[in-house]
């Protein structure tokens, strides 16, 4: 190799090195910022229609999503503390009020609006609502299963 | 001064090979980790981890190895100057004895 092979060569890896060093610390960087996003950021769930008189329980979901991210399961029970009780809801008789993505994965601003029938044999009184989701989110080469849980959600029913 | 000698171009071979090592490390973790993750051979957690792993290994070892060539240049730096002080000094006194000769 002659003087000037070797120096376009070594130009060469000096510059591919830096380039997948580069490569390096931004995936590494992306990777941790995905690792530790929540699914929803500044999110909460309440229900509209406390006290609930009618057969149905309306839930709303504000806040916003950052990545795509796919619900595979999802799981909810109502507490009642005086008696100690609790009650599941049946995600599969949910119907969407206001839109049909909280099982989908846009991003942005997330507001749903869903409701649920109460379930059977759930009698008046002051419910504590918790919800348990499991996700599959994507982003660019990245995956990950996320759960995201939200409680203390109050429930009346009248 | 034979072992200054001997130990300075110790040095300078373990540049090259950090020099040659930085210039090759990354390349090869990326492109062997892209080839590991695209056949489902590791996980992307497993691989940020080795990565994570040999980076911070790499930069203590670095380190050590930067404080304590530092502090030998330095050695040998003053070394330096010292026997050069001295030679100068010598020069001077040289100078002053042939000019009381001269005068003689």
């Amino acid at each position: 190799m002659n003087n000037k092979s070797y120096i376009l060569v070594k130009a060469a890896t000096n510059i591919i090195s830096g380039l997948s060093m580069a490569t390096l610390i931004i995936l590494g960087v992306l990777y941790i910022g995905f690792n530790n996003a929540f699914v929803f950021n500044n999110a909460g769930i309440a229900v509209t229609n406390n006290p609930v008189t009618g057969g149905q329980i309306n839930f709303i979901l504000e806040g916003s999503r950052e990545h795509k991210c796919v619900l595979t399961r999802v799981h909810s029970d109502a507490y009642d503390d005086a008696t100690g009780e609790s009650y599941q809801f049946d995600f599969a008789r949910k119907i969407y009020i206001r839109s049909d993505d909280y099982l989908g994965s846009d991003t942005g601003v997330v507001d749903h609006q869903w409701a649920m029938p109460v379930p059977d044999g759930m009698g008046p009184g002051v419910y504590r609502v918790t919800l348990y989701s499991e996700f599959d989110c994507t982003y660019l080469l990245f995956k990950k299963r996320k759960i995201q849980m939200f409680d203390n959600i109050s429930l009346i029913i009248g | 001064m034979e072992i200054d000698i001997e130990k300075n171009k110790k040095i300078a071979r373990q540049v090259e090979r950090w020099d040659l090592f930085a210039r090759l490390t990354p390349t090869l973790f990326l492109v062997t980790c892209l080839i590991l993750i695209l056949f489902n051979i590791v996980s992307l957690e497993y691989a940020f981890y080795i990565g994570l792993s040999g980076f911070a290994v790499t930069a203590v070892t670095w380190w050590w190895w930067a404080i304590f060539t530092v502090k030998y240049l330095i050695t040998v730096l003053n070394r330096a100057s010292k026997g050069l002080n001295e030679v100068n000094t010598e020069v001077k006194k040289v100078k002053e004895e042939l000019a009381v000769l001269k005068d003689e």
